[in-house]
């Protein structure tokens, strides 16, 4: 067997230290600079498909209209049905598709932000795509994260997605009225929840008839106007 | 499925940086995965090795490593690695983002959240 290897000095090592997630990082630090330029609150707000993210978008803004000057950016694969419905609450919306994307990332809400007149906003809800993992990756200058879990995804939804709690400040647990037949236990998954991250607050809500969104407003602790 | 993305990461930037340095021939990669990162280890791999293909680097070896989580505690000045609950019997693992010194919950993530190439072995002409 004939082998050939390298003489010594014709392998060369390169340090490189390269960040991959930098570029993703940097737009958000970005986007994050152009919201506070011009005074806006920006929270972004993950969980699955179906946890009822869009619905709470619905009643928070109804519930702040005439408080904040308020809009939001719609994030799906495709179609605008998030965004239309949230419309229906009365604010201006924009809608961002990913394609095949299962997460929104900072460049896409920079495009989203360029379409929106920020001199008349006060605050910006940032509804990510249906997905409970892969968002968690890719800041977007938002300056806080809410995390939507609801009783349908069953009990363990918070033992298995914990890091996605790592840099939320709230957690809504969603469809209460449906626990008892899903047979959750609203007090477990708080107190797991807790466990993990001991400062989140957590709020149970039903997005359908407005049951604890007042909670949710005073939760997410928005600045004063 | 972001794994995809971060993976065309790595290839170009694998693929460039050789590039630079005139490498004929990529022998080995390393790549850091920060614990809190949300990514799997063996699909960025896969990916990684797909994108290889027919190039310079396509015989490279790949080695990933965890980067463990540490963070800093702005109340007793702590510096150390996040407590995490292990239990193997249900393969549960529990991160806990609280000091574990002095039980506080204001801290901060100075490690964990990156993914990084930390070096590449390169064959020059």
């Amino acid at each position: 067997m004939k082998t050939v290897q390298p003489a010594e000095g014709e392998t060369f090592d390169i340090e490189l230290e390269e960040n991959l997630l930098k570029e993703n990082k940097s737009l958000a630090d970005k986007n994050r600079i152009l919201l506070d330029q011009n005074n806006i609150h920006a929270v972004d707000i993950l969980g699955s498909i179906g946890s009822g993210k869009t619905t709470l978008t619905q009643k928070l803004i109804e519930n702040l209209k005439g408080q904040y000057r308020t809009a939001a950016i719609a994030g799906d694969l495709t179609t605008t049905i998030d965004a239309d419905r949230i419309k229906t609450a009365g604010a201006e919306v924009i809608q961002a598709n990913t394609g095949k994307e299962c997460h929104l990332d900072a460049n896409l809400v920079k495009k989203a932000l360029n379409e929106l007149d920020l001199s008349k906003l006060d605050l910006l809800f940032i509804e990510n795509v249906g997905n409970l993992i892969c968002p968690g990756e890719f800041p977007l200058g938002a300056h806080q994260r809410m995390v939507v879990v609801s009783t349908t995804e069953g009990p363990y939804m918070i033992v298995k997605h914990p890091y996605i709690l790592m840099e939320s400040s709230v957690l809504a647990i969603n469809k209460i009225d449906l626990a008892k037949i899903m047979e959750v236990d609203l007090k477990k998954l708080k107190e797991e929840a807790l466990k993990i991250k001991p400062n989140i607050k957590v709020v149970f809500t039903n997005g359908r008839t407005g049951e604890g969104i007042p909670e949710l407003i005073q939760a997410l602790n928005l600045p004063k106007k | 499925m972001h794994e995809a993305s971060i993976a065309q990461s790595i290839i170009k930037t694998v693929l460039e940086q050789a590039e630079q340095q005139n490498a004929v021939q990529i022998k080995s990669v390393e790549i850091e995965i920060g614990e809190l990162t949300f990514l799997n280890r063996e699909q960025v791999g896969f990916w990684v090795n797909l994108g290889f293909k027919d190039t310079i680097a396509e015989k490279a070896s790949i080695h990933f490593r965890e980067m463990k989580a540490v963070i800093h505690c702005k109340s007793c000045g702590y510096q150390g690695y996040l407590q995490v609950q292990e239990d193997p019997a249900y393969h549960l693992s529990l991160p806990q983002f609280k000091c574990p010194n002095c039980s506080k919950t204001d801290i901060e993530i100075i490690q964990g959240k990156e993914t990084v190439i930390r070096r590449i072995q390169i064959m020059k002409p």
